[in-house]
């Protein structure tokens, strides 16, 4: 955190702030509706950051905090991968990195009927939409969005699937595109699934390519844009 | 036999009398093959007389245990819940006062997607009705299964009674779908009970 001087108040927008950071004044801020997200408290008039992240700002008034770690918090509208643990007689449990399972049901599936509803082994992996998620309730998933189409919703065959922060994730589905898929996609061509909840399978032609994608975007997280083209051009000059 | 003491404790096994002179009660039981009735709770026994005009004028021995004076949950019985789990379809809550009076031992119950309100009862979202934690009134609508009773909020003067905001300071309901948090102005989703006149 830098110090500013003590005669106007600090402005957080874009600066890292920590648990306990009191970030905004509402008694400064009249006639103003705002909006708070994820990481931010209300205590009176006091906006403090409840996590440890960098503090964002989105015209016109919505405030957040972005912040990584590998725990993932179910928010309705995420679009996730999961593993199937389980299969009852109307929902699938799901399992997408979350304090408990999740539900799938048998008929969240386009054109599903109680007569095809699709046989999921233990293990499958699935890319699916998060549909509800209350606190102190199982959240339940969807392999349709939001007007009934399949939409690349459902399983992922073949591949390879590996473990990753929520920070990391939302870097990869940032637009512009991300320095490193850009870079291997002039180069390459493979095929990426991004899960919010940490989770990212990738699938290319060989196991060689496949495993150097794998590698790379798992280095990039912590890589500015252009240390993020230099390890590309490298990984693909000795493979090449 | 011990006729005068009414309040003398006994346990369970121990014999009250043959049952030429008492009939079995609450709490005891009659053993056909000694023809003597014995005791089968911990507690006070009492000897109750028979009526007057009843052809068998032997008087009834009870014992009472120390649940017997507790509230127990009838079907048509307003009572006092918390709320424990709330799922896709039902909610589960601790029953913890009938009428006026608090329970003595634990009574579960549910409350289902059907039974939440009386109007559009398909169209319930039982996380915009109750939260975990919140108190409800609610009438037994039948003993339900050997797991639960089942509950009923399908009136205007039943539903949440109290609840706590997220932010942790207790609501106050605004109309019969909304409460708000007096901490922070949020306004929370609750199927609310109208108290009063």
């Amino acid at each position: 955190m830098e110090s500013k001087p003590s005669s106007s108040p600090p402005n957080f927008i874009d600066q890292q702030v920590v648990p306990g950071d009191v970030v905004l004044d509402l008694s400064t801020m009249t006639n103003q509706t705002i909006k708070l997200g994820s990481g931010l408290r209300q205590d009176g008039d006091a906006i403090s950051a409840i996590k440890a992240g960098v503090l964002r700002f989105a015209k016109p008034n919505k405030y957040w905090v972005e912040s990584s770690q590998k725990r993932y918090v179910p928010c309705a509208g995420d679009t996730v991968l999961g593993i199937v643990v389980d299969s009852r007689s109307d929902n699938f449990l799901v399992d997408i990195k979350g304090p408990t399972l999740a539900f799938l049901p048998v008929l969240a599936f386009e054109g599903g009927t109680r007569r095809n509803i699709p046989k999921f082994e233990v293990g499958t992996l699935l890319y699916v939409r998060v549909v509800k998620a209350n606190v102190g309730m199982n959240p339940e998933l969807s392999c349709m969005d939001a007007s009934g189409k399949a939409a690349e919703f459902g399983r992922l065959k073949d591949g390879y699937m590996f473990e990753s922060s929520t920070g990391l994730s939302r870097m990869l589905l940032s637009s512009p595109t991300c320095p490193v898929l850009e870079a291997f996609g002039k180069n390459l061509s493979f095929e990426i699934a991004v899960g919010l909840n940490g989770r990212v399978w990738v699938n290319a032609e060989s196991p060689a390519n496949l495993i150097l994608v794998a590698n790379a975007i798992m280095k990039s997280e912590s890589l500015s844009a252009v240390q993020q083209k230099i390890l590309v051009e490298r990984l693909l000059k000795r493979v090449q | 036999m011990k006729e005068d003491e009414k309040k003398e404790l006994v346990t369970p096994g121990e014999v009250l009398g043959t049952a030429s002179e008492l009939k079995a009660g609450k709490g005891a039981y009659f053993s056909a093959n000694d023809k003597t009735i014995y005791a089968s709770l911990t507690g006070f026994r009492s000897i109750i007389p028979a009526p007057i005009d009843a052809t068998d004028q032997r008087p009834t021995v009870e014992v009472t245990g120390h649940k017997a004076h507790g509230a127990v949950p009838e079907p048509g019985s307003v009572v006092i819940a918390r709320i424990t789990k709330v799922m896709a379809r039902m909610a589960s809550a601790d029953i913890m006062c009938v009428g006026p009076k608090s329970v003595r031992e634990k009574f579960t119950g549910i409350i289902r997607q059907q039974d939440v309100r009386a109007t559009e009862i398909d169209k319930v979202e039982m996380h915009a009705s109750f939260h975990p934690g919140d108190i409800v009134r609610a009438l037994v609508l039948s003993l339900g299964d050997a797991r639960a009773y089942y509950l009923s909020t399908a009136k205007n003067e039943l539903g949440v009674v109290s609840a706590e905001s997220s932010a942790g300071g207790e609501m106050v309901p605004i109309s019969w779908t909304e409460m708000q948090c007096p901490l922070t102005g949020q306004i929370e989703r609750r199927k609310v009970a109208k108290v009063g006149a």
